[in-house]
């Protein structure tokens, strides 16, 4: 007979969401070192090999902020549509889309040596990120279609459309074979901070903190947690819950969109399927682990970020760079479990019939 | 008198603390329509899930006919003839009616299928092919196809749980005449759970009345017994401790013209309701749930928007306009799902705090936490709400606390107008205490107040007038002085002389 049942803690530590997240990572480097035992490699040799050539010199370091970006901003999209008790799963294609936007309105504008051109075209990728959740957003809203689903096929179908035009229209002759569109002039380059860190670091700071105040700080935030709570209790309250769950998936669409632009303008320069190394999924898991905390998603981006560089040095002494994936998605899973039993207790069975 | 086909004795069924079934025997004859007459919560329910052998009784025996079963278990009681029509459906909305009704196992018209069905959908006058999907057919219609599983799968005992509630007047009198001919044609034994009392008049031959988990009352003959004496039974005595009621009235805060609506199955939900409430008076509206009270306070508070009529605050007509618009004239709502609708589950107790007066907490998009938090300190130390931690979910409150903070938050700027539905159900005897309390606080600054309740006790302490709602219309309006349960009670059934 089963005796036991889980029950829902009443009272949760307030750090338990950073605790998950500690015991994510040790359990993750635990795994990790495992993997490589078995490769026969020593894993404080690797692991501290990815430590110095991710954040060992001021170069690898604005690397791996670079890297930090996308995922960032990505995870900071995702976590206002969770505001709303909404997953956004189409965080790639929104960076796509940023990205292709961007490219639609450069070349369609007279090239400027300019801040403020510089600023439109980062609008337009954010605008981008909105436009690709638009249909998941009204689907959701009129028809209530789930947003899990048509977030995720959007992604296919921003990839389609990136494909089809670096292959078409956009592409640039002097790519040879590879498809991609033609390169942006040295203009619209972000200016690189220090070392190889580019100003996009900035804005991400920014956001982070703009996300932090819708979140946490804005009647906008309440309106949202209200809605997402209960949709019944946001009616009651005068609060129209459609409205805010569609604000809130273009806003982080938006979000997202804007990491495709900075991404263009910084790291590719044009327009090719490298936009994005799957930034928008590993961004669900920087959301997911922080509890959709902006200032979390900051820090756990970077040391993503981080990671995603370590492992692609490591490489060179003969360790797949998937360990890296491996060490980010055992944190997930293993921060999913601890959060869990924070949440959680098991309790013994009270004999109520 | 015959044996009969079922019978239990001395059935005994606790949850927690809770006697739902406190040693009651019942027992049925075949081919006889037998009422089961009870308030919400009288234990009917309890009663039929053991016949049906989901609930295993601590104590009793159960005979069906006239063998000893040890343990009932759901397929069992199925296999000896018992079926049940649950409120709630349970047919497949993407299959036919012919796939819903040759389900089960145990259908016994598998060859002559179509002979059956023309035999029984007559006599049910249900006007469909059997290819017809479940999902198109109307709410009547997909009680007819329930009931008519019961037939399929061979049930000789049918146990139809309010089958009624979701009938109109036409489709309820058909059920009748085809009920009839099952028990006589067919020799089915059939059990109506109701709180009706005019459809048990009319429906049944013999009636079993429940009250707090006892069964009152057994095999009275409906001819018999009088309207009167089936409220007494089903009621109790009821203690009318009333308040001071000599307060003083001002003028009308709230008036309420000729309001209908009609709800997405057409059917009417309200009926031409008009009445007004003075400054200091608490109008009391009585009824059992489901006849037009979540409706009638949804359009008095904004979030039912499209409705016939007028709504006046202070003389300013509201009807068409939200939520806001009440605020503004200072109106508060004390919905009756508390958790879901008054409170947002999930969501800290501060943030809840705020609902009602969130926007006085903000400059422009900024909302200050700081307002926030003395506002919810001023709700705790007035309304003496226990709340270890603020920022925890809402679910850390007890009910009590729960309903102190909604009604804390709805009531502490003194509002011209209070809707309050079942303000104190589900909450012990200190909070429906203090809840009281506060009601009669907030009559006596001048509020008007419309009481939403199912409690007859707490309306009669209360209330300065009574209205009580059947069907969506008003069918009794009475002053305290003048109200006597027992016409109230009858009123509450649909009966009004």
């Amino acid at each position: 007979m089963n005796n036991y049942i889980l029950s829902k803690k009443l009272f949760r530590n307030e750090l338990s969401t950073f605790y998950s997240f500690l015991i994510g990572f040790i359990i993750a480097l635990f795994v990790g070192s495992l993997i490589l035992l078995i490769q026969d490699k020593n894993p404080i040799d690797v692991f501290s090999l990815m430590l110095k050539l991710s954040v060992g010199s001021i170069n690898s370091l604005s690397n791996s902020l670079n890297k930090a970006i996308p995922l960032i901003l990505a995870g900071l999209g995702i976590s206002i549509i969770n505001s709303v008790r909404l997953w956004n799963i189409g965080a790639e294609g929104q960076i796509f889309m940023g990205a292709l936007a961007l490219n639609f309105f450069y070349i369609n504008s007279s090239i400027q040596n300019s801040a403020l051109y510089i600023f439109l075209l980062l609008t337009a990728s954010f605008i981008g990120g909105s436009i690709c959740i638009l249909i998941p957003a009204l689907t959701k809203v009129l028809f209530g279609v789930n947003e899990i689903i048509t977030t995720l096929l959007t992604n296919y179908i921003v990839f389609g459309l990136t494909i089809y035009l670096i292959n078409g229209v956009w592409k640039d002759p002097a790519s040879l074979n590879f498809p991609a569109a033609a390169y942006v002039s040295e203009l619209v380059y972000l200016p690189i901070i220090v070392g190889k860190l580019s100003s996009g670091f900035l804005i991400c700071i920014i956001f982070t903190l703009l996300a932090f105040y819708i979140k946490d700080k804005s009647v906008f935030g309440y309106e949202m947690r209200i809605a997402g709570g209960s949709e019944l209790t946001a009616i009651y309250a005068g609060i129209s819950a459609k409205q805010k769950a569609f604000l809130a998936m273009l806003i982080g669409g938006g979000f997202a969109g804007l990491a495709g632009g900075i991404e263009l303008l910084s790291q590719t320069h044009r327009v090719s399927t490298g936009i994005s190394q799957g930034f928008g999924y590993t961004a669900i898991i920087v959301a997911a682990i922080t509890g959709m905390r902006p200032l979390g998603i900051f820090l756990v981006g970077c040391l993503f970020g981080a990671l995603t560089i370590g492992g692609s040095v490591i490489q060179t002494i003969g360790v797949s760079s998937y360990i890296a994936e491996i060490i980010q998605a055992t944190t997930l899973f293993g921060a999913l479990v601890a959060q869990f039993f924070f949440s959680y207790e098991i309790k013994k069975k009270v004999e109520n019939g | 008198m015959t044996v009969p086909i079922l019978e239990v004795k001395g059935i005994s069924k606790t949850f927690g603390k809770v006697k739902a079934l406190d040693s009651v025997d019942f027992y049925l004859q075949k081919g006889v329509v037998h009422g089961l007459l009870g308030e919400n919560g009288a234990g009917k329910s309890s009663l039929m899930n053991v016949l049906s052998g989901i609930y295993i009784p601590e104590q009793g025996t159960i005979k069906i006919q006239n063998k000893k079963i040890d343990r009932l278990n759901p397929e069992l009681a199925s296999s000896l003839g018992i079926g049940m029509v649950h409120q709630e459906f349970r047919l497949i909305e993407n299959f036919t009616i012919k796939d819903n009704l040759t389900l089960s196992k145990a259908n016994i018209f598998l060859e002559n299928f179509k002979e059956a069905y023309l035999k029984y959908s007559e006599i049910f006058s249900l006007n469909s092919s059997y290819n017809t999907l479940v999902k198109d057919l109307s709410v009547g219609e997909k009680q007819k196809v329930e009931i008519m599983k019961l037939i399929f799968k061979n049930s000789a005992i049918m146990l139809l749980d309010e089958p009624t509630a979701v009938l109109t007047p036409q489709e309820t009198s058909q059920l009748k005449i085809s009920l009839e001919t099952l028990s006589k044609e067919d020799e089915k034994t059939i059990v109506l759970i109701t709180h009706k009392l005019k459809e048990i008049k009319d429906f049944t031959e013999t009636i079993f009345v429940m009250k707090n988990g006892k069964m009152v009352a057994e095999n009275l003959q409906t001819d018999e017994v009088s309207d009167k004496h089936l409220i007494e039974l089903m009621m109790g005595e009821i203690k009318t401790i009333s308040i001071r009621k000599d307060n003083l009235k001002g003028e009308t805060k709230l008036e309420v013209q000729n309001i209908s609506l009609i709800n997405n199955d057409e059917v009417n939900v309200l009926n031409d309701i008009s009445f007004n409430i003075k400054s200091g008076e608490i109008l009391g509206v009585a009824g059992v749930s489901g006849n037009g009270q979540v409706e009638l306070a949804n359009v008095i508070c904004g979030i039912q928007q499209e409705f016939n009529g007028k709504v006046l605050i202070n003389s300013n007509d509201v009807s068409g306009k939200g939520v806001k618009s009440r605020k503004k004239l200072n109106l508060s709502y004390i919905p009756e799902n508390r958790l879901g609708v008054g409170l947002a589950p999930g969501v800290s107790v501060l943030d809840n705090s705020a609902i009602r007066e969130y926007f006085k907490a903000s400059y422009g998009p900024h909302l200050s936490k700081g307002k926030m938090v003395n506002y919810l300190n001023d709700l705790i130390k007035q309304f003496s709400i226990k709340a270890p931690d603020v920022k925890a979910e809402i679910s850390t409150l007890s009910g009590g606390n729960m309903q102190k903070l909604l009604m804390g938050r709805e009531l502490i700027s003194n509002p011209e107008v209070i809707v309050a539905a079942q303000p104190t159900r589900g909450l012990d005897v200190s909070a429906v205490e203090s809840i009281h309390k506060l009601i009669i606080n907030q009559r006596n600054e001048g509020s008007a107040v419309l009481l939403i309740s199912e409690d007859l006790d707490e309306l009669f302490k209360l209330s300065d007038r009574i209205i009580v709602l059947y069907e969506g219309r008003i069918i009794k309006e009475v002053d305290i002085e003048s109200a006597n349960i027992e016409s109230l009670g009858l009123a509450m059934a649909g009966i009004n002389e």
